[in-house]
Formats: structure tokens, sequence, C-alpha cells
């Protein structure tokens, strides 16, 4: 059946492309940058309203648009940025280049963005699930502690949760954090947390933007079930050296950039770093001595951005980019010592060559790891525990402008995995002491590959296609699995405002995230595909329709999807997931499937912009040996989801913010009922909780408000704001989880039980300032 | 111990400074009770077992008796009533419902089969088979700096067999409540010498009493099971975990208690 459906769909594919020839067409291509610092502009429109035909830059701010042969006004337009409108004629032959260059907007006001995409182009935008945000938004956005996360502000938007309170994990239409492809300049990024999640990884000053494929994903991405997230970082300044940071309650930030060779080779810097335990050194140094005084432990994270971009020539430009971050927390009192140590490292050479101006090319070496270790040691006696995963990737891509409407793209890609899975060491420094050294471990290679082709096809004005296929591939310890993934978008206009969308997508994902519990851990293992342990498959199908209001200056989207999984993974009860040579043993294969509905009504434009958002949604697991059998609701399950995001520009200088978010109350298992064991001579009996269905209760609503303020100053040097923000505005407890208690008496007598609900964040003000020397 | 640690950090950093515990009310569906059985037959030692229910989590603390539990254990084609006659005894207390006058009497490889049937039609079976001893091979003891000492105990470990073990260590005596109570199974260290050891907390001058248990898989699944459900519960990091009885028909465990006991003083 499914070998049918590919062939099929390769049919389809050949029967679209073919009849693309020989049309009174053109093709003209360019890049849109930034007149200042003369930064490529990513989702810039340029068009020809005459003619209804337009495009959206790419990533690297690069245009192409199939025009007529004649005379056409060309426009770009960008949020923040005055329109740039120029005449062009447009003949056979040669095909035609325009570089835009758009400057600064001259009002303060249009700085109050939503997003770097315009409303029309999103509603004829042919792909479907795609969140865009730019860190020049997150930085409006109110921000837990002050601190400004663009995956958090992701959340705000329908069909992506959060974990839980703080959270920056991302749960998409169903999907676990373990199937999200996060990435960064085309390397992968396995952990993207900082602090148990309740950070990102991205450093707001050296990211430019993300963007969230939530379903209809293109062909070129691959190896992850539930979404993409591709990380824009930002390339230094090509015009001049500018420093820019921020002061804040729990972090601080510096970033340096600006040109090496102008015009040629650009840098950028960017550092960030906690200082908690600057804070509780000090105090552990005051109560040093103290007989009854616990030190605290020491926490902190850091993270180190780079990239380094260098033109070679007009056809051909260099990227380098590197990351490196690590949290760290020890302790270290009486003998007793513990650290963890969790942290990502990437690296990414990328080269971008045109060979024309229908065939562009991209491909870059990446490197990625991700690594934890514990370690603890009392006395003479010592253990660590350590479980990485490492990537070296070579990949990939061609983009290529064909007459009639098509933009082809094709790549391939090969990783190579090694994996280190729970390599435990026990050792006793005295040696005195018998034979109480071991150690346990696997370490695991695999290959990855995958290859694809897709085809944009833009058939009239008001109907386009988005179709490919991904063939994808993972070998390991002898076994070698392969699919096809299919994958197609379209957008059809009923009018000038309204267009519909459907999407379908299949994904492979191969490598597996051993978790002990439904949150997100840094200790949590990357495992292969094994010849037990078969790869993820998900399908998902997705129709919408976008319709513009108010002479285009909201737009609403509603879209229904319905994903289902297979060989979804989980362990059996008691599992040991850490100390445990034949991990698969444990594993657990089940089924899930998750639907529901997202209205989204967004305004980007005015001083006053916002979005309000709404999910309705299922989200399910079924394995035979949990529940009998019976399906039961993912942690991340959630009925309703409302978020309302409201930006207001006061005046030039100061802007107010909000954000409320409401939703049903995340599933959790809690005890049906208890039992009395006494255990055997010289054990105290104890209360023991039983556990019934998993996930059959609802904690209490979450909702939340937050405010903020920002304040944008003038001073000598150059930019800098402060921003105020509250958080939990109206102090909501909400619950981050609910335990049950044995209360006492004075003899330790149980008198009753009763339920605790845990709140984490009461109403939290933070204040930072942020500055920009030029 | 690695998620209570992590809880711990989380802890530390959030939740000392800004959670907050509130008493909520929580509806709980109506729960059938279900019939909990202990038993651990020992060498010497009269018949002992107790049967209680389950309770919903809020009811009263009292122990939820079952006076019209009926107990049979059969051994070697015998079987023997235990009487109904709650009492209790020792240190940390332990209640007993139901005894038999008679002792057992231990011997390697003996199947043991227990049976608990109530008014209610409700019935446990189980079944328990006597395991070898296993020796304590060595005891010894190391002072670290400050002069407190960590004890470890080897054993040598049957090559080619599944073998699970609890290690205790009592101060005193075995009713002071244990300090150490661990198991292991010998998965990583088949046929090898197996060392059970503690941190620096003991100090010359303190008797110990050190225990080695062979014990079957249910019995090591029932401890993990009751250990993981516990921790569960006020831990948000942790997924729930059913207890893995060794009874069948309700909650609980029937085996026999084969034990290595030494008693030491560090000197």
């Amino acid at each position: 059946m499914q070998k049918k459906f590919t062939l099929l769909f390769i049919l389809f594919i050949c029967l679209i492309i073919i009849p693309t020839l020989a049309q009174n067409t053109a093709t003209i291509s360019g890049r849109v940058h930034a007149a200042n610092d003369n930064q490529s502009l990513i989702g810039a429109t340029v068009s020809v309203p005459a003619l209804g035909i337009g495009t959206v830059t790419d990533v690297d701010g690069h245009y192409t648009l199939q025009l007529p042969f004649g005379s056409h006004t060309l426009q770009a337009t960008y949020v923040g940025y005055e329109p740039y409108t120029t005449y062009i004629e447009v003949t056979g032959g040669d095909a035609l280049v325009y570089n835009l260059m758009l400057q600064v907007g001259s009002s303060q006001l249009q700085e109050v963005v939503i997003e770097a995409n315009t409303l029309e182009q999103k509603l004829n935008d042919t792909r479907m699930g795609v969140e865009r945000l730019s860190t020049k938004e997150a930085k409006l956005l109110p921000a837990l502690f002050g601190e400004v996360d663009l995956v958090k502000t992701l959340q705000l938007k329908p069909g992506v949760q959060s974990g839980g309170e703080g959270a920056s994990g991302l749960y998409v239409r169903g999907g676990g954090p373990d199937q999200n492809l996060v990435m960064v300049d085309d390397a992968v990024v396995y952990n993207p947390s900082h602090l148990l999640g309740f950070f990102s990884v991205f450093n707001p000053d050296a990211v430019r933007s993300v963007e969230l494929y939530k379903g209809g994903f293109p062909a070129q991405y691959g190896g992850r079930l539930s979404s993409v997230l591709e990380v824009d970082m930002n390339e230094g300044n090509n015009e001049s050296l500018a420093a820019s940071g921020g002061l804040g309650l729990i972090s601080s930030r510096l970033t340096f950039d600006g040109p090496i060779q102008e015009g040629k080779a650009s840098f950028l810097i960017s550092a960030r770093r906690t200082y908690f335990d600057v804070i509780t050194k000090q105090i552990n140094k005051l109560n040093e001595g103290k007989e009854d005084y616990n030190q605290i432990p020491d926490y902190r994270f850091y993270d180190l951005n780079t990239k380094l971009n260098y033109k070679l020539g007009e056809k051909d430009e260099l990227f380098l980019t590197g990351y490196f971050g690590r949290d760290s927390f020890g302790f270290d009192q009486s003998g007793f010592s513990f650290g963890l140590d969790w942290g990502n490292t990437i690296g990414s050479l990328q080269w971008k060559h045109k060979f024309d101006n229908k065939l562009f090319f991209s491909t870059s070496l990446t490197s990625t790891s991700y690594k934890h270790s514990i370690s603890n040691s009392v006395g003479d006696l010592s253990y660590s525990l350590t479980s990485k995963i490492q990537d070296i990737t070579l990949k990939t891509d061609f983009d290529l402008l064909l007459d009639g409407g098509h933009s082809i793209q094709f790549g391939a890609l090969a990783t190579r995995h090694a994996f280190t899975i729970g390599q435990f060491n026990f050792d006793v420094g005295d040696k005195s002491i018998e034979d109480m050294s071991y150690s346990t471990g696997k370490n695991y290679e695999a290959a990855e590959f995958g290859a694809y082709v897709s085809d944009n096809f833009e058939v009239n004005p008001l109907l386009s296609l988005s179709y490919g296929l991904r063939f994808s591939g993972f070998s390991s310890r002898g076994k070698t699995y392969t699919a096809l993934e299919p994958r197609a978008a379209a957008k059809y206009s009923l009018s000038e405002s309204l267009s519909l969308k459907a999407s379908y997508a299949s994904m492979m994902q191969y490598i597996h995230l051993v978790s002990s519990s439904g949150a997100s851990l840094p200790t949590d293992i990357w495992y292969p595909s094994t010849p037990y342990v078969k790869p993820q498959r998900s399908q998902q199908v997705a129709l919408g329709v976008s319709k513009l209001l108010w002479n285009g200056s909201f737009l609403l989207t509603n879209e229904a999807y319905y994903k289902w999984m297979n060989r979804q993974i989980d362990f059996r009860d008691g599992a040991n997931l850490f100390v445990n040579n034949n991990l698969e043993n444990d594993f657990l294969f089940g089924k899930g499937e998750s639907y529901g509905n997202e209205i989204y009504l967004e305004k980007i434009k005015g001083r006053t912009t916002g979005w309000l958002g709404y999910t309705l949604s299922w989200a399910y697991r079924q394995f035979d040996e949990i529940n009998n059998g019976r399906r039961f609701p993912t942690r991340y399950d959630r009925r309703h989801d409302i978020s309302l995001v409201v930006l207001h520009q006061i005046s030039k200088r100061i802007s107010l913010t909000g954000a409320f978010v409401y939703g049903t109350g995340n599933a959790y298992s809690l005890p049906v009922a208890r039992i009395i064991v006494q255990d055997v001579e010289g054990r105290e009996a104890a209360v023991v909780p039983v556990y019934n269905d998993r996930n059959s209760f609802r904690l209490p609503a979450y909702h939340r408000l937050d405010l903020g303020i920002v304040l944008k100053l003038k001073p000598k040097h150059g930019e800098a704001d402060l921003t105020f923000n509250v958080y939990n505005a109206y102090n909501r407890r909400n619950a981050y989880f609910v335990y049950f208690e044995r209360v006492t008496d004075e003899h330790d007598r149980t008198e009753t039980f009763e339920a605790k609900q845990v709140s984490l964040f009461p109403i939290i003000p933070s204040v930072t300032y942020n500055f920009k020397f030029r | 111990m690695k998620i209570k640690i992590l809880l711990y950090f989380l802890t530390f950093f959030f939740l000392s400074s800004c959670s907050i515990d509130d008493t909520i009310e929580m509806g709980l569906p109506p729960h059938d009770p279900q019939l909990v059985l202990e038993c651990y037959l020992e060498d010497g030692k009269p018949m002992r077992a107790t049967v209680l229910e389950s309770s919903n989590y809020f009811d009263a603390p009292t122990p939820p008796l079952v006076p019209d539990a009926q107990v049979t254990i059969a051994h070697n084609g015998r079987k023997l009533d235990l009487t109904y006659n709650p009492t209790t005894e020792g240190s940390p207390t332990k209640l007993y419902t139901h005894a038999a006058d008679e002792d057992v009497q231990f011997k390697a490889g003996d199947f043991y089969t227990i049976e608990v049937t109530d008014g209610r039609g409700r019935k446990v079976t189980g079944n328990a088979k006597v395991l070898p001893t296993v020796p304590i091979r060595s005891i010894k003891w190391h002072f670290d700096g400050a002069g407190k000492a960590m004890v470890s105990a080897t054993l040598q470990d049957k090559a080619n067999t599944a073998n699970y073990y609890r290690f205790m260590i009592h101060r005193d005596n075995i009713d002071s409540g244990s300090d150490v109570n661990l198991v292991a199974s010998d998965e990583l260290r088949d046929g090898k010498v197996i060392t059970f050891g503690t941190s620096y907390t003991y100090e010359r001058g303190d008797t110990l009493i050190v225990s080695l248990y062979h014990i079957d898989k249910q019995h090591y699944d029932f401890f993990q099971s009751v250990a993981n459900a516990k921790e569960a519960n006020g831990n948000p990091f942790a997924e729930p975990t059913k207890i893995l009885s060794s009874v069948n028909g309700g909650f609980g465990i029937f085996t026999t208690l084969v034990v290595d006991r030494k008693k030491i003083v560090i000197e």
C-alpha cells in the first residue's frame, strides 16, 4: 500500500514538473539587505503588486520571481524599514539580478512589530503550521526574570505548549520534546535548554530569528517527528564595530560584532553567564565554619556564540559558526562532593555558492555533541556517570529555479553518530578495600543519511503547490532501516483575502531519547535505532483556511490537524535507565495520536499589535504494557490553550506589553489508594501509594498574566533601553505538581492525609538594562 | 538517587525562594479495597502473616484489618491454617494478624504456597522457594581522615544464575532500625565478588549487625517498586510506578528470608 502510494506520488511529481517549459516568463532574483549594516533581511516581501505576484526572501535574504516579459514595478518591504520600489524591464535572454537595499524606517513606531512577515505573505504562503519569530519581537515581550527567550515566546503560539511552569521545552501538536529537530546554522542542538529547561540555550543577542514548523514539513527536513525549529544566528555588522549587552536579574550578556575586512568579512562573538554561583559562594564563605550550616550548591550556566562570515567573491560566501554552552552544578562539603555538568558543543562551516541566477548551492560540515556527566565522591569512594552523543554531518542543498513557476530543491546529508550510553565507573581510591571498582556502559556508532527532492510550484496566481520526497536511512549494529517520506502542501486563493491550505507530511525518527519521566531532563540519554529498537514514524495531515480581515490589518487563520505516530517508546515500570547494560530490554513500544484545531488572529502593523491564539487539542499514547493496553493522555495533553499577546506603542520611547495565557491543567498521575508495607524486621512501616491509570488526573487550570514596559533611552554612545517586567502579575498560584502528605502529631503518629499543591513562581518583577555601543 | 539530587537542585534554586505549598481539596475516585498480604517466612520462626486491605488515600489512618481473612500455607503437600489473632511486637512495631504455632524449618529448594481468602470472595495466592544461603565472605571497615568509618561486605556470586541480594546494617540490634538497606542484582557482576559499601558514617566502638539476604526476583521487584512508588509521590520528574507484588489477586509479598548475619564492632 505504501509503495503504491509512493509510486503515485513520484508520478505526480513528474507530471507536474514536465509541463513547465517554454512559457514567456523570465526569472529575476537578488538579495534584500539592510542599508545600515548590510545584513540580509530574511522574510522580506518582494512583489509586483500590479500582477499580484510576490515572494519572500530566504534565510540568506535571497529572492526569486518568475515574471512575464514586460515592464513591472518591483517592490520590497520589510517591517521596520522603508519600502523600496523600482521599475524593471523583463525580457528574454539572461536571468536578471536586482539587489534591493532597504533603509531603516524613519518612524520608531514601526519597530513595534509582531513578525517579520507581512500578513499578505502569510496568507499566500503555501506552507502551513509555520511560526516565525524575531528577537526584536521577543525582546519586547515580558519574560520570566527578564530573561528574553525566543523559545518560550514560541510557546505563546497555537499548537505549541510548554512542559510546565517556566519551562522552555516545546511540545508541538502532541509531540514530545525529543521529537523536535532544533538546528543552528545546519547543526543539530540536542538539548536546547539550560537549568532543567527553565531557559533555552539561545542567547537573544546572538540570534536573529527562529522559525518553527509544526507540520507540512518541507522535504529538506527529517529526523524528528513533530517539529523543526530553525535558529538563525545574527551575522556580524559589516559596517562598524559595535558592542551590545544586557544586565539582568539572573544573567548578563555581552556581544561584540563588526567588520574584519570591510564589505568582505565580519565577526560576531556573544557570551552570556549567570551569576547565582557568585552570590552563593559569598554566602557560603560568610557562613564557613558554622556547624549547622549547610552549604548552598554552586550553579551556573554560560554560553558562547561565535559567527564569522567571509565573502570569497560575488558568488561565494563562507560562514563559520560556533556554540559552546555548559550548565554546571556542584556541591562540596565535609568530604562529600557532587557534580552535574551538561552542555552542547556545536561547530558549523557553511559554503554558499551561486552558480548563476537560477542555481544556488549550499553545503555544510557540522559537528555537534551533547554530553552530561555526573560525578560523586565520598572519601575514597567515587563514581561517575556519563552519556554523550556526537555527530559529524555533511549536508548539501541545491536550489534550482525553473521557468513556469517552479523552484526545485534537492540535496542530501550523511551523519555519523557516536553514542556513549550510561558510562558508569565506580572506583575506590584505597585498593585495600576489596574488589569494589567496576564499570558499565555501551558505545555505539551509527550512520544516518537522507536525500530529497521537492518542488515549489506556482501553478497560477491562485494555486500553488509544494511537494517532495525524502529518502532516509539509518544503519546501526548491522541493521539498516530505510524509508520514503512523502511531503505535500497546497494553497488555493479563493479571493484576494481568503485562501485554503492543506498539507501532508510523513516523518521518521531514528534516534530516541531515553527519559525517566515525561519531563525533559539533562540526564536523558539519546539511543540509536537498533535491530530491536525500530525507528519512530509519524504522519500528519492538516487543513487550513486564512482570511484577511478589516482591510488587511488582521489575519485570521484556522488549522486543523491529525497526527498518528508509530513505534513510540516508553519504559517498563521501575526500569533502571542509567546503569543498565541491556537498556533496550526495558523499552516498550506503542503508538500515539494527536489531533486538534488551532485558531490564530494576528495584527502586525499599527501602534497596537499582537495576537490571540486558541488551540483545542488531544494527545494520546497507547502501549500494551501500560494501563492494561488502554490509551492514556500524555502529560502535555491540553484540551484548551489560549494565549493573548498585546503590544502597544505609547510613544516613540515607551512600549507597553502584556501576555495572558490560559490552559487546561496538565494530565497527571496521582495515587488512588494506599497500602501499608511493614517490610522485614528492623524496618519502619511505610505508607505506599497505589497508582492506577497513567495521567488520569488533571492539575487545576493554568493561567497567568505578564506585563512589561520597554523604555528606550537616548544615551550618547548609541542605544539603550530599560525593560521592566512583571511575571504572573496577579500572583496566580499555578500548580507545578501535587502530592499527598501524611500529617503527623508530635509523636510522629499519623493523624490524617492531605493533598498539597506546589506552585513555583509567584509574582516576579524584574528589570533589565540593554545597551548598544556604536 | 540521581533524580533526587536533581530535585534537590531544582528545590535549591527555585522552590526554596519561590515555591509555595498549599493544601488543596482533591477528590479521588471510589476505591475498591484489595487484600494486602505480607508474609516473610524465616527459618526457626513461627509462620506469621499480616493481612490488611488497601484504603482510599484519605481514609482514616487506622490499620484496615480483615478479620474474616483465612490464611493457609502449604508445604510438601501439607496445609497449615494460620489463626487470626492480631498482635504487635518488636521495635519498630510489627503487626501480625495471622499466625501458627509451628516454626518454619527451611531446607534449600523447598517450596511454599499461600492462599488468603475472605468473606467478600477475595483471594490472594503466592508461592516462594527457599534459596540457599549466601554467606558474607568478608567485612571490612576503613577510616577517613575525620575518623569516620565506611563498612564494606563482600559475597561470592554464583555464576550463570540470576541472583538478587538485600544488604542491611543495624546498629546494636536488629530492632534498632536499619542504617543501610540496599538491594542489588548480579546482572553486572555475574559470578564475581559483589561488594556492598556504606558511606563514612560509623565511629570507633559502634556495634553493627550486618545482614545479607539472598532474595528472589519477586522480592527484589517488590522492594524496588515500593521504593519507586513512594518516590513518585512528591517528585514531579518521576514517572509513577505500580507496585509489583509477588502475589496474585491483591497487593503484597510472600517470600522466604534466608540470611547470613554477622555482628562486628568498629575498632
